[in-house]
């Protein structure tokens, strides 16, 4: 138990910040559906617009008779909880086992009498931990709407808990799973995330051409399978907790016949390449290559297919009846624009991710040795922050770009709309401007002082939190506008508005700046 | 011509907070020598390195290193100095190769054919990536890379910690052929036996503060040397009178004597024990770990 609990103190900044977040976000969003419809007809024809379409059905899967207010609740905002959750899953999977192996804590651990199960069984006491308080959060939180939501019920939200801690849980443990067989950490991740895009392929398969059964084979589609607040099926939710004991079972019987800090598949360690590079910015860029190629693929990949899902939500919007959540995201104005701005958020949600983990690279290169290793080769001290700075924003570019380019070949051919393919390509590539304000922000706080790295999450947190459920919220316009994410010019408007994307810019640059200058300024930081 | 020392530090402070990490320190390291930097864990060896390569600023003293302040030349010090940090880490997707490369192409300059000679002579398969490289094989590839730089000043920070016997051997040459071409060595070590059989001078500091510098060799006569000799029956008693006179106390104990002898009184004490015609008579030089221990005693009373 010691064990679990070191390892649970180690990660408890994590598990805390997202379990606070998913439980939040289920419990304030609930009553939101209470609200959106005024009327009970309205709130049946947007029922059956929302079944009858193949995007939203491929988004968020599908909306179960009769579409009461719970039900809208568990179709979309439970599609979102359940991705988050699962993005966690396979972070923490990893983080407690392959990751720990590597920087040698787990070995200090054996070495102090531990045996060579505990380590990997502490991380399942932490996994089922999390899901135990995700499962009872989110049904506290959305239960304590029992009687103000319709159909809102106790029995109901204690189902939904258990879909969110369930899905958490299968996700986790099919990492730990991949993480015995994955050569090294960064590929235990990919492959943790590789299952869960299958995983959300699998039940978006399922739900649009309508073959059920599919759904038991996704971990992303509890939800379909356990029917929270319509049948709640309890058996179901035994049957996946056999799953994942058996796989757990799995788990151990593989981590005995692989090497410590090894996969059951041997990495290739040994090549003859040359490294030709003669400044900071040559080395990171070196460095941030793989990391680059992989985002654009997963970035590019997920992108285009969501703007190519938007063919049903356009059309409907252009009639006129798209409510809740996804009604909420795409306004007032044109459809298609509405459609591509919030396609670009979610892409921007992404790549400012993306932007903030390499900026973030430059503080762990600090803290354990690497740069001041790297000054003492005759190097300025502004320059490792600076060049991970021109990395990010280039590498940011160029995952917009591949994105946008391939969203605007793709999808003209599954929407019909005015200027599909530059606002596919518009609302994309105009994320530039929020996440090079992420990287900025980072860049600022890790070059004043290192010991701020935490607080870089803050601006895609509220600017994703704003830019999706600002509306459904009812957050005022002037709050919604501070977010970074909802500052993107519609291209095909003649005189568009780029003065919110020139004011990111500007800060962005000013935010580099100021972290670089910070950081000279300062000594070097050690662990 | 009196050169311009390599490195010159007058009065360095350096706090962390309330904590000083270095409280006054004066060092000196003449260009063209070995000098050994040493002290506890703890006692602000590494602090003191990192001020010198510009890392860390200074919060008073005057500190110049190959004649610039490195408060604010730090880029134009370090490209004309090697550094070998205690705790290596490199770019674990990497090949060692490729890190050599790196470093060399970051440093601008490069001598290849001696970068290939050291390889070989290290052993160090560099077509491997550095995460399968163990802590020795991390150190062989920095001291590479630190060995085959064109540089004027190596300053190495317990260098060899993970080095095995016959690597240290190669080191200790490393660092003599480094100084018949001229180089000057600042080096920090805990190995006192590699110290000893590197270094001209040394500065010895504890708790930030300097304790004892200079030549090894003149630390070694104001130093005491240690006499031995076998005595027979009855001549305990005439030497511990004839010892008395003199002004030394045995330490041994019956027939086997031990004496801890000041440079200026060993004639004196041979003459007696020769005297008397004990047996076995050794008298040996005070070792740098004398030196070194004496202080640390004193201090841990």
């Amino acid at each position: 138990m010691m064990t679990a609990r070191l390892m649970f103190r180690r990660h408890r900044w994590m598990i805390t910040s997202w379990s606070v977040l998913v439980i939040a976000l289920a419990g304030v969003t609930v009553s939101a559906y209470q609200s959106t419809y005024a009327t009970p007809e309205q709130r049946r024809m947007a029922t059956e617009l929302a079944q009858h379409d193949a995007a939203s059905t491929l988004l968020y899967g599908a909306l179960a008779e009769p579409g009461t207010p719970a039900l809208m609740f568990t179709w979309e905002i439970g599609a979102i909880a359940t991705i988050l959750v699962a993005i966690v899953a396979v972070l923490l999977a990893v983080s407690l086992t392959r990751a720990a192996e590597d920087d040698g804590t787990t070995e200090l651990l054996r070495s102090a009498g531990i045996g060579p199960r505990v380590p990997l069984r502490s991380a399942f006491a932490v996994i089922a931990l999390v899901a135990t308080v995700l499962t009872l959060g989110c049904a506290v939180a959305v239960g304590l709407n029992a009687g103000r939501v319709d159909a809102v019920s106790w029995p109901g939200a204690l189902t939904f808990g258990c879909v969110i801690g369930l899905t958490f849980l299968l996700i986790a443990v099919l990492t730990l799973v991949l993480a015995q067989v994955a050569p090294t950490t960064t590929d235990a991740r990919l492959l943790g995330f590789a299952t869960v895009a299958a995983g959300f392929a699998t039940r978006a398969f399922a739900d649009t051409q309508h073959v059920g059964w599919l759904n038991w084979l996704s971990p992303l589609a509890v939800r379909a399978t356990v029917r929270p607040f319509q049948s709640n099926r309890w058996w179901a939710l035994a049957i996946y907790l056999l799953v994942v004991l058996a796989l757990a079972a799995l788990a151990e019987a593989l981590s005995d016949r692989r090497e410590y800090g090894a996969g059951l598949v041997r990495r290739r360690d040994r090549h003859d390449a040359r490294l030709n590079v003669h400044s900071g910015l040559g080395l990171a860029a070196r460095l941030a290559r793989r990391s680059i190629i992989t985002w654009t693929v997963a970035v590019a990949g997920i992108g285009t297919v969501f703007s190519a899902m938007g063919s049903g939500v356009v059309q409907q919007s252009q009639e006129g009846d798209v409510g809740g959540f996804l009604g909420s995201q795409l306004g007032t104005g044109d459809p298609v624009a509405g459609y591509f701005a919030y396609c670009g958020t979610l892409v921007g949600l992404m790549v400012s991710a993306f932007a903030v983990l390499c900026v973030l690279g430059a503080r762990q290169d600090e803290l354990i040795g690497r740069t001041a290793y790297l000054l003492t080769t005759g190097r300025r001290r502004w320059e490792p922050l600076a060049a991970q700075l021109v990395v990010a924003a280039a590498g940011s570019a160029i995952i917009l770009l591949v994105t946008g380019a391939l969203s605007a070949v793709v999808a003209p051919t599954a929407i019909t709309g005015t200027d599909v393919a530059l606002r596919a390509f518009g609302y994309t590539v105009g994320q530039w401007p929020a996440v090079v304000a992420a990287a900025g922000w980072t860049a600022l706080l890790i070059g004043r002082s290192p010991r701020w790295h935490w607080l870089a999450w803050a601006p895609l947190l509220v600017g994703g939190t704003l830019a999706l459920l600002g509306d459904l919220l009812s957050i005022p316009d002037w709050i919604q506008t501070l977010g970074i994410f909802q500052h993107v010019p519609d291209l095909a408007l003649a005189g568009a508005n780029a003065v919110g994307s020139l004011v990111l810019i500007a800060a962005a640059g000013a935010a580099c700046l100021l972290g670089v200058i910070g950081s000279t300024r300062r000594d070097v930081a050690t662990g | 011509m009196p050169q311009t020392p390599a490195v010159e530090v007058e009065h360095l402070v350096k706090r962390f907070g309330d904590f000083a990490a270095v409280d006054g320190l004066d060092l000196t390291v003449r260009t063209g020598e070995v000098h050994g930097f040493l002290g506890p864990n703890g006692a602000g060896k590494s602090t003191t390195i990192r001020v010198l390569l510009g890392l860390y600023r200074a919060t008073a003293g005057r500190v110049r290193v190959l004649g610039l302040d490195p408060a604010r030349h730090a880029a134009e010090i370090t490209r004309r100095i090697s550094y070998v940090p205690g705790e290596v880490n490199l770019w674990p997707n990497l090949t060692g190769q490729e890190v050599l490369d790196a470093l060399a192409g970051l440093r601008g300059s490069r001598d290849l054919a001696t970068e290939r000679r050291l390889v070989a002579e290290f052993a160090l398969d560099t077509h491997k990536l550095v995460r399968t490289y163990s802590k020795g094989n991390r150190q062989k590839v920095v001291l590479i890379a630190a060995f085959a730089a064109r540089t004027e000043l190596l300053v190495l920070d317990e260098p060899t910690s993970g080095l095995d016997p016959l690597m240290e051997e190669l080191f200790q040459r490393c660092v003599r052929e480094a100084t018949l071409a001229g180089r000057t060595v600042l080096l920090s070590s805990h190995i006192l036996a590699e110290a000893e059989a590197l270094c001209e001078s040394v500065t010895i500091i504890k708790d930030g503060r300097l304790v004892e510098s200079g030549r090894l060799a003149e630390m070694r006569h104001l130093a005491a040397s240690d006499v031995s000799a076998q005595l027979r029956d009855g001549q305990l008693l005439v030497i511990t009178e004839g010892l008395r006179s003199i002004g030394v106390h045995p330490v041994g104990t019956g027939h086997d004597l031990h004496l801890s002898v000041p440079r200026e009184r060993v004639p004196a004490v041979l003459a007696l024990l020769a005297g008397v015609e004990a047996q076995d008579i050794t008298c040996t030089p005070a070792r740098l770990e004398d030196l070194f221990l004496r202080h640390y005693e004193v201090a841990a009373r």
